[in-house]
């Protein structure tokens, strides 16, 4: 059995923190294990420094930061299965208020506003940044957070421009044209050049990213890009 | 055989729950280690997946911690909170219905005729 000295305990948590580990509580938790491990396998009078590389290489995949990411990942979203059922809810509820203050809203019934402001709200302010969190965290890769971001974006500023418009404020029709650029110049590239890299969403994304240049080109063409000429100028026209 | 880390990730929360249920104290490495004789080196307890698992279990008040100095080395000894006893017996008998609904659906049982 190999007995570790002190300094030798010293160049382990020394390294531990190297390596980009934070947290106090895990660092005497790895520093802990990784003597342990020193202890019971190494020979007496073997070389320490080759088999503690050796031991700490076989904690993580690509580096040792990796379990504290995990563990804060684990701690953030302890409430994971309650942040699923708000959003859920919200969801639920948004779409409940799209539909009774829109019936409003065609009745010229008093309370359209407050409806369909409230359910723009919740769905932009909660629903949206929900679902961007619970997304992100089953997602892996960086590049898919990045399409996720832009998608959540593209979906707030599409809700901003319909409650614009519905309220008739001013400035909608500019919140309008922004929310199609972001779409068609952000947010398709992003989600084709990513999606087409990966060989299993390759005919998905293909599929999709058609779809969407349809209905953009679509949204595009149903938006009014010239004033209607007002009702005197038409009769003179017509003279 | 070892098992997926997908199937161990599923069931680590258990794991840990039922051997500290069964032993009064324990520390990391003592865990990996009792799951490894236990199961005769068929679950090996990964670092990566174990350490982020007892920080969320204590996180959640389900273990109570105590140290214990080693010269430089500080040994965290982790144990059942009250909570932690009721929530060990609760996902035992959670995982055997599972494997019981497993084996039917997968037909393994044992046939007797």
């Amino acid at each position: 059995m190999y007995r570790i000295t002190d300094q030798q305990v010293d160049f382990i948590l020394d390294d531990i923190r190297r390596r980009g580990v934070e947290m106090e509580d895990l660092q005497y938790n790895l520093l802990d294990h990784i003597c342990c491990i020193i202890e019971q396998n190494l020979e007496e009078g073997g070389d320490f420094e080759a088999y503690y590389q050796q031991t700490v290489a076989a904690f993580y995949k690509q580096q040792l930061s990796e379990i504290e990411e995990e563990t804060i990942r684990l701690l953030t979203f302890k409430n994971y299965y309650g942040m699923k059922k708000l959003m859920m809810g919200c969801g639920a509820f948004s779409a409940l208020a799209f539909v009774v203050g829109s019936f409003f809203k065609v009745m010229h019934w008093p309370g359209a506003g407050v409806i369909l402001g409230l359910g723009f709200l919740v769905f932009c302010l909660m629903f949206l940044p929900l679902l961007f969190l619970l997304k992100t965290k089953e997602s892996g890769s960086g590049r898919d957070r990045v399409v996720l971001g832009a998608a959540t974006l593209a979906g707030i500023f599409y809700g901003i421009s319909m409650l614009f418009q519905v309220m008739h404020w001013p400035g909608s029709r500019i919140i309008w044209l922004s929310t199609l650029a972001l779409s068609a110049f952000v947010l398709l590239p992003l989600y084709y050049f990513n999606g087409i890299r990966k060989p299993e969403a390759k005919t998905n994304t293909i599929v999709t990213s058609i779809i969407l240049i349809g209905v953009l080109g679509m949204q595009f063409t149903l938006t009014a890009l010239h004033k209607k000429p007002e009702p005197t100028t038409q009769l003179q026209a017509g003279k | 055989m070892i098992f997926s880390s997908e199937l161990i990730k599923g069931t680590l929360k258990t794991i840990v729950l039922k051997l500290l249920a069964d032993n009064k104290k324990m520390y990391g490495y003592e865990i990996t280690q009792t799951v490894k004789e236990l199961t005769k080196d068929r679950i090996q307890l990964t670092e990566g997946a174990l350490y982020p698992t007892l920080h969320a279990l204590e996180a959640d008040g389900l273990l109570t911690t105590e140290v214990e100095y080693i010269g430089k080395r500080v040994r965290k000894y982790y144990s059942l909170s009250p909570k932690g006893k009721s929530k060990a017996k609760e996902r035992v008998n959670e995982f055997t219905e599972f494997v019981e609904a497993m084996q039917s659906l997968l037909d393994i049982k044992p046939r007797l005729a």
